[in-house]
């Protein structure tokens, strides 16, 4: 007996909930601290987390497991085939889009809201409360990003969650297993869920962009 | 007030400038006219000219102090008195009338019938509560412009402020261009010289390939 949809979809949500914030807090904090480094510098670490966008989730789920299975170098924190596993491998899924996302947008929101405040006359001191104001809708999106990038995610969480019911059995890894048993019905409403949930979080997330980016 | 030029140099990239040897002197009051084909730097000269970019060589030299040597707060003491209406309106998240007032709220001004009158002047007053996202090019013009004429200031900076703008609206910019040009310094560059800037013109100056041309 398959186990119930609700608490598959339920554990999926949560996990990548906690995956999109951890992507996020990390993601905002290198993106800042790349708006301070030299440019040069910031260009080249840009040019990587581009091409980080497109890694194959399989390979990020790998690293993990290296770094976590018994032999490895955190092999005593037990993290393997546990749901936290699969938070750390989605928000790893999850980062270089929130990096390269954020880097972008706070570059052009910094020089269009220093510009402004300069032109104005005003204090430069101004620059940071206002680009406080402008953010919050970016914010917003490039979480909803970080999340639905994390829930689809099903390489790395195979890897190192191992699909086990009722523990890290999650919306991909359930599709496939359900797949291979041949439970084709439950393996499509698992599918329409997860599909509804990217599909609907990309077009809120792009509704919610296209108010700010310019 | 009197800002000089000294041999300025600007670059983008640190390898073709864009500015060569500048040297240039506004002063007391009157309007000067800096004209130019697209691409001929005029909008980084007249960003220099405001305080908004640094040289890369040279000095611009305020009452007799150079700008970039002088501490940040008195930096902004200074730029208090120099505004600039860019080519392309920076307009922030919210409606009309929070952008038409935003230089009057960081500047700490509580006094909002002079913004009022240019506000019944210009013909925007329906447009107050609508976002700034919804306008056209030429009533985003009309309200960086607005923003920048309610501060009063003494040296007002415009680039290109014609563009978009129908002609009764060009008739009115150019009336309050002369009016304040009797008491301030204004700055225009523009490719759109009429016989009434070029009448009333204490300088005109040509810029070519980024060098000035008095």
């Amino acid at each position: 007996m398959a186990e119930p949809l609700v608490d598959i979809v339920a554990r999926s949500i949560y996990i990548s909930l906690a995956a999109a914030l951890i992507a996020f807090t990390f993601g905002a904090l290198i993106s800042l601290l790349m708006l301070v480094t030299p440019r040069r510098l910031s260009e080249m670490l840009i040019g990587v987390f581009d091409a980080l966008v497109g890694a194959p989730t399989v390979v990020v789920g790998l690293i993990v497991y290296m770094l976590i299975y018994p032999g490895g170098p955190l092999g005593f924190l037990k993290l393997l085939y546990t749901p936290t596993a699969l938070v750390v491998s989605q928000a790893l899924v999850a980062l270089p889009i929130v990096v390269t996302l954020l880097y972008r947008y706070f570059e052009q929101l910094w020089s269009d809201v220093k510009e402004l405040v300069l032109s104005l006359g005003a204090p430069a001191g101004k620059v940071y409360p206002l680009i406080l104001r402008e953010s919050p809708p970016a914010l917003i999106a490039v979480y909803l990003i970080a999340f639905s990038r994390a829930i689809g995610a099903l390489g790395a969480v195979m890897v190192v969650g191992g699909g086990i019911e009722g523990l890290t059995s999650v919306m991909t890894t359930a599709i496939a297993l359900e797949v291979l048993l041949g439970n084709y019905e439950y393996a499509l409403a698992l599918g329409g869920i997860l599909v509804m949930l990217t599909v609907g979080l990309s077009i809120v997330a792009r509704a919610i962009g296209g108010l700010v980016w310019r | 007030m009197e800002v000089r030029l000294e041999d300025v140099w600007f670059s983008y990239d640190g390898r073709r400038y864009v500015l060569k040897s500048i040297n240039m002197e506004i002063k007391g009051g009157g309007l000067h006219v800096v004209m130019g084909p697209n691409g001929s730097g005029k909008t980084t000269l007249l960003k220099i000219l405001s305080l908004i970019y640094k040289p890369t060589r040279g000095s611009v030299i305020v009452d007799g102090r150079s700008y970039w040597d002088l501490g940040p707060a008195e930096r902004d003491s200074i730029r208090q008195h120099i505004v600039y209406v860019h080519d392309k309106p920076i307009l922030l998240r919210g409606d009309v009338w929070y952008n038409v007032s935003l230089g009057l709220k960081l500047r700490g001004f509580n006094n909002y019938d002079y913004l009022e009158e240019l506000i019944k002047r210009y013909g925007i007053s329906e447009l107050l509560k609508s976002s700034s996202r919804s306008l056209s090019a030429g009533q985003r013009r009309l309200v960086s412009i607005i923003r920048v004429l309610a501060l009063k200031p003494r040296v007002l900076v415009l680039d290109e402020p014609f563009n978009h703008l129908d002609s009764s609206r060009v008739k009115i910019l150019l009336e309050d261009i002369i009016a304040m040009a009797e008491s301030s310094l204004v700055v225009i560059a523009t490719h759109y010289v009429v016989r009434e800037l070029r009448d009333n013109a204490v300088k005109m100056y040509e810029l070519v390939e980024g060098s000035l041309r008095g």
